[in-house]
């Protein structure tokens, strides 16, 4: 047993207080976004909000964060942790703010980048504030950054070790300007960062006025109890699982590069009060950009597990304590350098996740739901715009199906569980680039069928507006599906597929233009009237279809979520439409 | 022959009237109970106990909760959403962001549509330029139309994409509908919201079709109610925004009827403001379950357009800038999973109330803690007119207590002061966040229970001064009577400041400000109205925009309009400077639309002046006001208070409505406009 495992002692802070403390330390952390959301450039920062903001105390652990992308407040423990152990813990002076993205020195992926500012008071540090967010454009070999086909982490864009942006207040002009040189779109890359230090700013301002208020001694004091607590009920929760093994496993289907399945195997030891995640035995390391450092790894954990327990409990370092992650060096869930890396943040951290789920089903049976969509479609693309001649570059992504849960349906069309972003509303969008959207529309039959349905997936028609554009993709649950649970059925695969100008089929891109994997390439080049559609999974379903209530199978008919062909073949039923175009059904002879 | 005029503000537990007898200048207020189930009885009650003779009724200028409770107990109608061919599913889409991490059991809101079914696509299509890329055609029309007459809607919203640069089609088929289904309310959404981003249109003007029947009724009724009196006048409404609107022009807009309750309050507030001279207020106002919070800035109300009906589903009108939370006096504590104490949002309402209404109400609320406290008087609670029983709540008190290991004192006063950090969290919201610091702000508590928390609010946020106007129980009725009449313009068309034509942009103005002024004469304004102008701008490349106040730029104005949009432009860095310390000096600055304000003034009610009432004494009680235990506390009823004389605390000040705490160490004044100030740190 380690230091950090050892029983909780008794609190020094009043429970009033507290309260309070813990508030105001989530509050802040969400002006921290807005300040963000509302300044940035890219629709990555103020639309679709990929960015996460996190406080740590003097010490580099993490005090609170607030609603944002769950991977990127993992891995933000590991950025901050390895930023001050490089650095050291007494180098930094008021104004400094310190960037850095290397994923090999704890980031998620190169295209995150993260903001440090050591918050002073009364001379001393108090505390670091932090930001991560997601660059659309860190100087890849493909345009967004997320390079389907690349072999290695150098071609997958600048890489930043901890580096002073700004001293004491001053711009570190050389540092700004081989960011700038390195990016394809340097006026955003100018204003996103600008926009990530101006919300340390009003963190910064926050804390000092609350240490004002409540005096070094409490403020510190709260911190520490704020982190005993959540590690107390974290173990609370933690001893609820019954004791024992259990094992899971499923696949990133390719890596873009090479055309085979890489397996995620996970072994879950529930010991008491601890949890331990082990991966070996997952796949060695992948040769295309599907792998994951240990920061990823470990991050997925503590966000499938953070799901699976009580969602009320602080968020801070004292909730990781009590878990554990075992990811063999060299495998797909612990990459070494120089791997390829960056379709691993976005596509094998929900696989993670999904496998503990999986894992834990027969465990606790009353939370764990069936599988998410589990990708984030990532949609790539840049060129030179038609109306100004200045270079845009832009991540799209989609919200996916939830899975059915042990109560009830899972959500349709919300962002995979590493993620908390929004999606760009088409009128931001085609006002900033040559695309434009034609239909996105919820998917029927994509939820997998169950007891209780999968949610939906979507479908998107996107026609380029201009001579010239390059794609890349990163996409999965293409070809394996979003597993259902306790005989639910699968949800909806994804897909990417392209109808050239003025002819009539869809067809995958390994069809039209002969790529590796038909979910992950880079650097295809469409032309004006080509068009690309994106379908997002469904999740999948949870429980026996055919024990779902039929009057809620009616109700999926109303609402056009299922079609009358699959109410008959997967729910047993027969449907019959009546005047108003809603159904009537009654049970299939023998089928239910 | 005395004229009068009455603001009658219905919430969901009181309805206030306010009376104000525009030649002595004399006010009176009252307080009934509502009749949510039958809204036109507690009006027209209230109308009939204010002993006005409704010949003498000059004005009448009515708020109201029900566009907000509509909304939010989704009573509204079937509404069909027409849209562009392609985004039928936008409403249900929404944004695929998720309100909570990490649980399992949150739900995406739903539209308040009542079935996807609902949604019908129009084969048309505008551009980001504003060009029609596929022509609405007349057989689309007639299709859509026979469409609409199988669905039997209550109500129809039309939005279409990128009509926020181009009308034409959403006009022509709103022509149509209108023609066709003339008992059928269209809303348009250039007509409600014309700003972009496809799923905060759809859904603003989804909610303003889903309300527009029951408040086209609910007018008729109050209009028919109050025929039956024998009141022919017209008579308006208290709009989101603090301006009056003629009542059948807001039952065509009601949306921006949402926050029609609290507006009053935010231009009430700003009146006292500007009588006392005070610059940057934060108001707040606590009633029976939940606390609203708004700021006055350079004596100015704010305004936002991100209200949400609950989260996720935008209504995004320009509207009084308020932000509510579940803290009154009915609000439940309560031990969560955690072990920790909580206080709300849940309510015990009006029924059953709070232990101590002694209706029913088993949960410990703010008010049985307060009155376990004795900071409210049992024997004078809304003047008497409810008695509150002391002894029903101990044993809730103690049960919680016991749970916690605290003494039931412990627990009211942890109870209180939860309370109150929520609340000091609603305004760090509305304040901070925005790059105001409290601590240069006073604080304006009203509604039933603000001055009762405001003093301690007051001293967490290091705000000096606590201000408890008269009236403060039936504030928000005072404030309709001092609204204007008021109609917005806005235009928006990004322009960029390296690009821009000066006199492109006072052409527009002049266009926009002429039909603001048309409307408000439909309206029944005689007079010329006043103008105020705005641009909402942001560095170009950002998506969101700070509104900048510009000066008239109108043509024959003698305004230069090259050098007063670069002042604009300084103007715009200033700004920005102060919410996120940084600006980006060398960066061209986008105009995202131009806003016009055309006010009609009305006559207002003077605050008369206070003088001391004879005959009634102080009393002294034992108060709790944290953890030395009970002091003894002078009681004095606000009337009886003298004037201009400067009163140290503890203190209590009762009046009919609401219970105002002066903790000790504090001093309290009473003016000469019969308004409390409170100095925290005297």
């Amino acid at each position: 047993m380690t230091a950090t495992d050892a029983p909780p002692t008794g609190l020094k802070v009043d429970p009033v207080t507290l309260t309070v403390i813990d508030n105001y330390l989530a509050t802040t952390c969400r002006e921290m976004g807005i300040a963000m959301m509302r300044t940035a450039y890219s629709p990555m920062f103020n639309e679709s909000l990929d960015f996460s903001c996190v406080m740590f105390d003097r010490f580099g652990r993490m005090i609170s964060q607030a609603e944002f992308c769950p991977s990127q407040m993992g891995t933000i423990k590991f950025t901050v942790e390895w930023m001050i152990d490089e650095l050291g813990a007494d180098v930094y002076k008021p104004g400094d703010v310190i960037i850095m993205n290397d994923p090999y020195r704890g980031s998620g992926h190169i295209p995150e980048h993260t903001l440090l500012k050591a918050v002073f008071y009364e001379g001393a540090i108090v505390a670091f504030v932090a930001n991560c967010a997601h660059l659309a454009e860190p100087g890849a070999k493909a345009p967004g950054g997320l390079s389907g086909d690349a072999t290695d982490i150098f071609q997958e864009g600048l890489r930043l070790p901890p580096l002073w942006l700004q001293r004491e207040g001053v711009p570190q002009e050389d540092i700004w300007k081989i960011i700038f040189a390195n990016h394809r779109t340097p006026k955003t890359t100018h204003g996103d960062l600008m926009a990530m230090m101006g919300s340390l700013n009003v963190a910064e301002r926050r804390i000092t006025s609350l240490i004002d208020r409540y005096g070094m001694e409490t403020y510190q004091d709260a911190t520490e109890d704020l982190m005993t607590i959540a590690e107390r009920r974290m173990r609370e929760e933690i001893r609820a699982i019954p004791d024992g093994e259990y094992t899971f496993k499923d696949v990133i289907e390719d890596d873009g590069v090479s055309d085979h399945p890489y397996t995620v195997r996970v072994r879950v030891v529930v010991d008491d009060d601890q949890i331990t995640c082990d991966f070996t035995g997952s796949s060695e390391q992948a040769e295309g950009p599907m792998n994951g450092t240990f920061a990823v790894t470990a991050s997925a954990v503590y966000n499938a597990l953070m799901h699976l327990t009580d969602p009320t409990i602080p968020r801070n370092e004292g909730v990781y304590r009590p878990i554990h992650t075992v990811a063999p060096p060299g495998t797909i869930v612990n990459c070494e350098f120089p791997a390829p890396l960056v379709g691993g943040n976005t596509e094998l951290s929900p696989r993670i996740t999904d496998v503990i789920f999986g894992a834990l089903a027969n465990a606790i049976p009353d939370r764990v739901p069936a599988s998410l969509g589990g990708t984030s479609c990532c949609f790539l693309f840049g060129g030179e715009h038609p109306d100004d001649g200045e270079f845009y570059s832009h991540f799209h992504f989609e919200g996916i199906g939830w899975g059915g849960r042990p109560r009830k349906d899972g959500n349709s069309q919300i962002i995979v569980i590493n993620g908390n972003c929004r999606n760009t509303p088409v009128e931001v969008f085609e006002s900033r680039y040559p695309i434009r959207v034609e239909s996105y529309r919820l998917l029927e039959d994509s939820g997998g069928p169950g007891l209780n349905r999968g949610g939906l997936g979507i479908e998107r028609i996107l026609t380029m507006q201009t001579d010239s554009i390059t794609v890349s993709a990163i996409f999965n649950r293409m070809t394996v599906d979003p597993f259902g649970l306790h005989g639910g059925k699968p949800g909806m695969n994804s897909g990417i597929y392209v109808r050239f100008a003025d002819t009539l089929d869809w067809r995958t891109f390994t069809d039209a233009f002969g790529t590796e994997s038909p979910s992950k390439f880079a650097n295809l080049t469409l032309r004006r009237g080509d068009q690309v559609k994106i379908v997002a999974p469904g999740g999948g379903g949870w429980g026996d279809p055919m024990q779902r209530p039929i009057e809620r199978v009616k109700a999926d008919l109303d609402e056009g979520f299922i079609t009358p062909a699959a109410a008959e073949s997967l729910y047993g039923v027969t449907a019959s439409q009546v005047a108003d175009g809603t159904w009537n059904v009654t049970p299939a002879a023998g089928r239910r | 022959m005395t004229a009068y005029r009455i603001g009658i503000d219905t919430g969901g537990t009181f309805t206030d009237l306010v009376r104000f007898d525009i030649t002595t200048g004399e006010l009176f207020s009252l307080k009934v109970s509502s009749s949510p189930q039958e809204p036109l009885q507690a009006f027209i009650g209230s109308l009939k106990d204010s002993d006005v003779p409704l010949e003498g009724i000059e004005g009448l200028v009515h708020g109201t909760t029900v566009v907000t409770n509509a909304l939010i107990t989704r009573s509204g109608s079937k509404v069909g959403f027409i849209c562009t061919t392609g985004y039928e599913d936008t409403a249900y889409i929404q944004r695929v962001n998720r309100q909570f991490l990490y649980d399992l059991t949150w739900d995406k809101p739903t539209p308040l549509l009542r079935s996807r079914r609902h949604c019908i696509g129009v084969n048309e299509r505008v551009n980001a330029k504003g060009q029609v890329v596929v022509p609405l055609v007349l057989a689309e029309i007639d299709r859509v139309c026979r469409e609409i007459e199988d669905g039997e809607f209550e109500a129809l919203a039309v939005c279409f994409l990128f009509s926020y640069l181009n009308t034409d089609h959403e006009r022509q088929l709103a022509a149509a509908l209108r023609e066709r289904f003339s008992d059928i309310p269209v809303s348009v959404s250039h007509e409600i919201a014309p700003i972009w981003r496809e799923y905060e249109r759809s859904s603003t003007v989804i909610a303003d079709a889903f309300v527009k029947p029951l408040i086209q009724r609910y007018v008729l009724s109050l209009k028919a109610g109050l025929l039956d009196c024998g009141f022919t006048k017209p008579w308006s409404m208290m709009k989101s925004n603090g301006g009056l609107m003629d009542a059948d022009a807001a039952a065509l807009n009601p949306i921006q009827l949402a926050m029609s309750g609290p507006a009053g309050g935010a231009v009430a507030s700003q009146r006292i403001s500007q009588l006392l001279g005070l610059d940057n207020v934060v108001t707040i106002d606590v009633g029976g379950t939940s606390a609203d919070v708004g700021l006055l800035l350079n004596g100015q109300i704010t305004y936002t357009t991100e209200y949400e009906i609950e989260w996720g589903i935008p209504a995004s009108i320009p509207l009084i800038d308020i932000k509510t939370i579940g803290a009154g006096g009915g609000s439940i504590a309560f031990i969560n999973t955690g072990g920790f104490l909580q206080v709300g949002p849940q309510s015990a309402g009006s029924v059953p109330g709070p232990i101590c209404y002694g209706c029913g109400g088993t949960s410990v609320t703010i008010t049985d803690a307060n009155l376990h406290l004795r900071r409210l008087n049992s024997a004078y609670f809304n003047g008497g007119k409810l008695r509150l029983n002391e002894s029903l709540i101990n044993a809730g008190l103690d049960d919680l207590a016991g749970r916690l290991d605290m003494t039931p004192t412990q627990l009211a006063l942890a109870v209180v002061d939860i309370a109150n950090e929520n609340m000091a969290n609603a305004i760090r919201m509305v304040s901070i966040e925005k790059g105001h610091d409290p601590r240069h702000f006073a604080l304006l508590a009203f509604g039933g229970a603000g001055p009762l928390h405001g003093a301690a609010i007051a001293k967490k946020l290091g705000i000096p001064t606590v201000v408890v106007p008269p009236y403060p129980g039936g504030f928000c009725a005072l404030g309709l009577l001092m609204g204007d009449l008021r109609v917005d313009k806005v235009w928006t068309q990004a322009l960029r400041s390296d690009r821009v034509q000066p006199d492109e942009v006072v052409a527009r103005f002049d266009q926009i400000a002429s039909a603001a002024a048309d409307e408000l004469h439909q309206q029944g304004f005689p007079g010329e109205p006043t103008f105020e102008y705005s641009i909402n701008m942001r560095y170009l490349g950002q998506n969101y925009e700070m509104e900048v106040a510009v000066p008239a730029l109108r043509s024959g104005s003698g305004v230069n309009a090259a050098s007063q949009l670069c002042a604009a432009y300084s103007a715009f860095h200033a700004k920005h400077h102060s919410m996120y310390q940084y600006t980006m000096d060398d960066a061209v600055i986008e105009m995202v639309s131009f806003k016009v304000i055309a006010i009609g003034p009305i006559a207002h009610p003077q605050i008369s002046n206070a003088t001391a009432a004879e005959g009634e004494s102080s009393t002294v009680r034992d108060v709790i006001f944290g953890a030395e235990g009970p002091i003894p506390c002078t009681i004095i009823r606000r009337r009886s208070m003298p004037v201009n004389q400067p009163i140290s605390g503890p203190m209590i000040v009762e009046e009919e409505g609401s219970t105002t705490v002066v903790e000790p160490g504090m001093v309290v004044t009473r003016n000469e406009y019969d308004i409390l100030i409170l100095e925290v740190n005297p």
